[in-house]
């Protein structure tokens, strides 16, 4: 039997598994029928016997290309993607994340230069005349003085909708810009992160020189404890995957990248989840015409929220591991 | 599992990957030239979908006024950060590591160890093309709109610095895009020129090509249709010189038809009990070469071809 027999002989399979990939590859359905599912198994499993003995049977190099490609398709399509699951979900957001950061030394690096940095820059705002304008230039201190100068209940309710938008698009946004900027050696993430706390203390330092201090805290207080918290944790995700490529723990340096990236994205994921909740609050919460006392009521709930997240669900388990 | 090509045993783009079959089977990394189109693809593709939803706005805005227009632009502003963030996480976890634009231009991501890549594999990915992207400049076209263009250096860099032209994203990630060429069933080539016929039968039925030869012989008849015939003499006569004294074959045979016919001997069926109805599309030429190998009929010894005990592989037996 020379090679020409053989092609005659195999190639009715060929086809047929090639068919098949064509099917699941358009429908994804098809690969739910079981009929299909064993044929196309045991059709794979011979053609990767013929792949491994193509060298054996002298095939024409063109048929042994044919063969590595229509294995690989077929490989691609038995072995397929792992779709998102609620519960390993529920259960990496819940469980492992707050374990995890809670002996996070990135998340305590990102808190200590985001605050330390927010309050050197607030200080510096109230006390150096000419440092707020250097920081936020005068066009911004302007729109910022003007937005706060109306009591905050004159804000269009309608507009909340559209507030909610833009404060997802706008701040969840820049999180992941921090997170991948982490990614330059760490030294993005600390850039990005030092920026940002920079800006928004000499705001805060520049609005409680004003007479508009008292809308703009009002303003602020309700959704201030989840997007802070968001930013802060955006930037520890981002410096965990910089910082895993200095500090390598032995690793060879991909290997170390790979592993803190696999454990800074469900932590990204968490800062997302926190701007998304930040917006809600600071689009409908914040600017309505209720009283202090029920915006600060928020503000402490979810702080509560936040410490039973990080404590809580964080504290060490033994009897878990 | 996953046993690469590691650095300098890498000539091309191609990978190997062992699968639980234990095979090896190669697969080729796309690169920038063909991940560059999908990428437009999916783009195009985006702000599309963009233009449709501001279509809804407008359309909300004359339903319902100023709220409706507040509330659309704010559905919209949620649909853009969905959009640009989480489009290719979500279609490459959902379909499979591929996006529209990966699915027309046939590329598909998976793991580096040749595995399926996961949902995380495919957010993260996707995350960190806001680094990919980098260097940004900002342009503005009359003062009023500023945009942003991306130059993709970070990303380009990366690939050129690795030999599985991976971006940084899927560096971190730990996946690679890889080409999922189709490719259509090419059988033997037959050879129906006369000249090649007649020699056939001067070669010995019992001729066993060694696999180096038999590579070579197939490689060449692969090719040789690109060269004009002065040219295939010159490249055939270093193999068929050797041959044709190995088959004792008088002087003065053309290389070019002696390498076609140790091919067809190597290659095809000699045995007419053995001829299948051929279905293929060279059906025609096909009988021609079976006829005329079997019209100066030899004993064969079919017990000493490696093909006779042939194993047969579950696949065949439905």
């Amino acid at each position: 039997m020379k090679v020409s027999d053989l092609l005659q002989a195999r190639r009715k399979d060929w086809t047929e598994l090639e068919t098949l990939c064509i099917q699941f590859e358009s429908r994804a359905t098809a690969c739910r029928e079981p009929e299909r599912l064993t044929r196309f198994a045991s059709l794979y499993r011979s053609l990767c016997a013929d792949l491994a003995l193509a060298e054996a049977y002298q095939l024409p190099p063109e048929v042994t290309r044919y063969l590595h490609r229509l294995v690989g398709r077929a490989h691609n399509q038995l072995y397929r993607s792992q779709e998102f699951t609620i519960s390993t979900w529920a259960r990496t957001l819940l469980f492992d994340v707050p374990q995890q950061l809670f002996h996070d030394g990135y998340l305590r690096l990102a808190f200590c230069i985001f605050w330390g940095a927010f309050f050197l820059s607030a200080v510096l705002a109230t006390s150096q005349p000419g440092y707020p304008e250097a920081v936020l230039g005068a066009e911004q201190m302007q729109q910022m003085e003007e937005m706060y100068e109306r009591p905050l209940g004159e804000l269009d309710p309608e507009a909340r909708g559209l507030m909610l938008g833009f404060y997802v698009y706008n701040n969840a946004g820049i999180g992941l810009r921090c997170f991948a900027f982490g990614l330059v050696f760490g030294i993005g993430g600390v850039l990005v992160t030092f920026y940002n706390s920079v800006s928004l203390g000499a705001v805060f330092g520049y609005m409680s020189t004003l007479k508009q201090w008292d809308n703009f805290a009002e303003f602020v207080t309700a959704h201030a404890p989840f997007e802070l918290t968001a930013i802060v944790l955006s930037a520890a995700a981002g410096m965990r995957m910089g910082f895993a490529l200095i500090n390598t723990g032995g690793l060879r340096r991909i290997d170390s990248l790979q592993r803190a990236a696999v454990q800074a994205t469900p932590i990204a994921c968490v800062g997302v989840i926190l701007f998304v909740l930040a917006a809600m609050i600071e689009a409908y919460v914040s600017p309505a015409p209720v009283s202090y006392g029920y915006k600060a009521g928020v503000a402490v709930l979810s702080a509560g929220l936040l410490m039973f997240y990080f404590v809580g669900l964080g504290m060490p388990r033994e009897a878990a591991r | 599992m996953g046993g690469m090509a590691h650095g300098n045993h890498q000539l091309d783009t191609s990978i190997e990957i062992v699968t639980p079959e234990n095979v090896s089977f190669r697969y080729h990394v796309a690169g920038p030239f063909r991940r560059l189109p999908a990428f437009l693809i999916d783009l195009a593709l985006q702000a599309v979908l963009l233009m449709i939803a501001a279509m809804g706005v407008q359309f909300m805005s004359v339903a319902f006024g100023l709220s409706g227009f507040f509330l659309g632009m704010g559905g919209f502003l949620i649909f853009w950060f969905v959009l640009s963030w989480f489009y290719g996480g979500l279609f490459e976890t959902y379909w499979n590591g591929q996006t529209p634009g990966k699915r027309l231009m046939r590329i598909r991501v998976i793991g580096t160890d040749g595995q399926p890549i996961n949902g995380l594999q495919a957010v993260l990915r996707n995350l960190l093309r806001a680094i990919d992207c980098q260097p940004m400049y900002m342009f503005s076209l009359n003062r009023q709109l500023i945009m942003a263009g991306f130059l993709y250096q970070f990303g380009l860099f990366s690939t050129l610095m690795n030999n599985r032209f991976q971006r940084l994203g899927d560096l971190a990630a730990g996946t690679m895009v890889i080409v999922e060429e189709r490719q259509w069933f090419q059988g033997i080539i037959q050879i129906d020129e006369p000249d090649v016929i007649r020699l056939v039968q001067q070669i010995p039925p019992s001729f066993q090509a060694s696999p180096s030869l038999a590579r070579a012989l197939a490689a060449y008849v692969q090719r040789r249709l690109a060269f004009p015939a002065m040219r295939r003499i010159e490249v055939a006569r270093h193999l068929a010189e050797p041959l044709a004294r190995r088959f004792g074959l008088p002087e003065g045979i053309n290389p070019d038809h002696l390498l076609c016919a140790a091919y067809q001997r190597a290659f095809i069926t000699d045995t007419p009990g053995d001829v299948v109805e051929p279905v293929s599309p060279f059906a025609k030429t096909a009988s021609l070469a079976i006829d005329a190998a079997s019209a100066g009929r030899m004993p064969v010894e079919v017990g000493e071809s490696p093909f006779a005990a042939l194993p047969t592989s579950e696949g065949s037996r439905p």
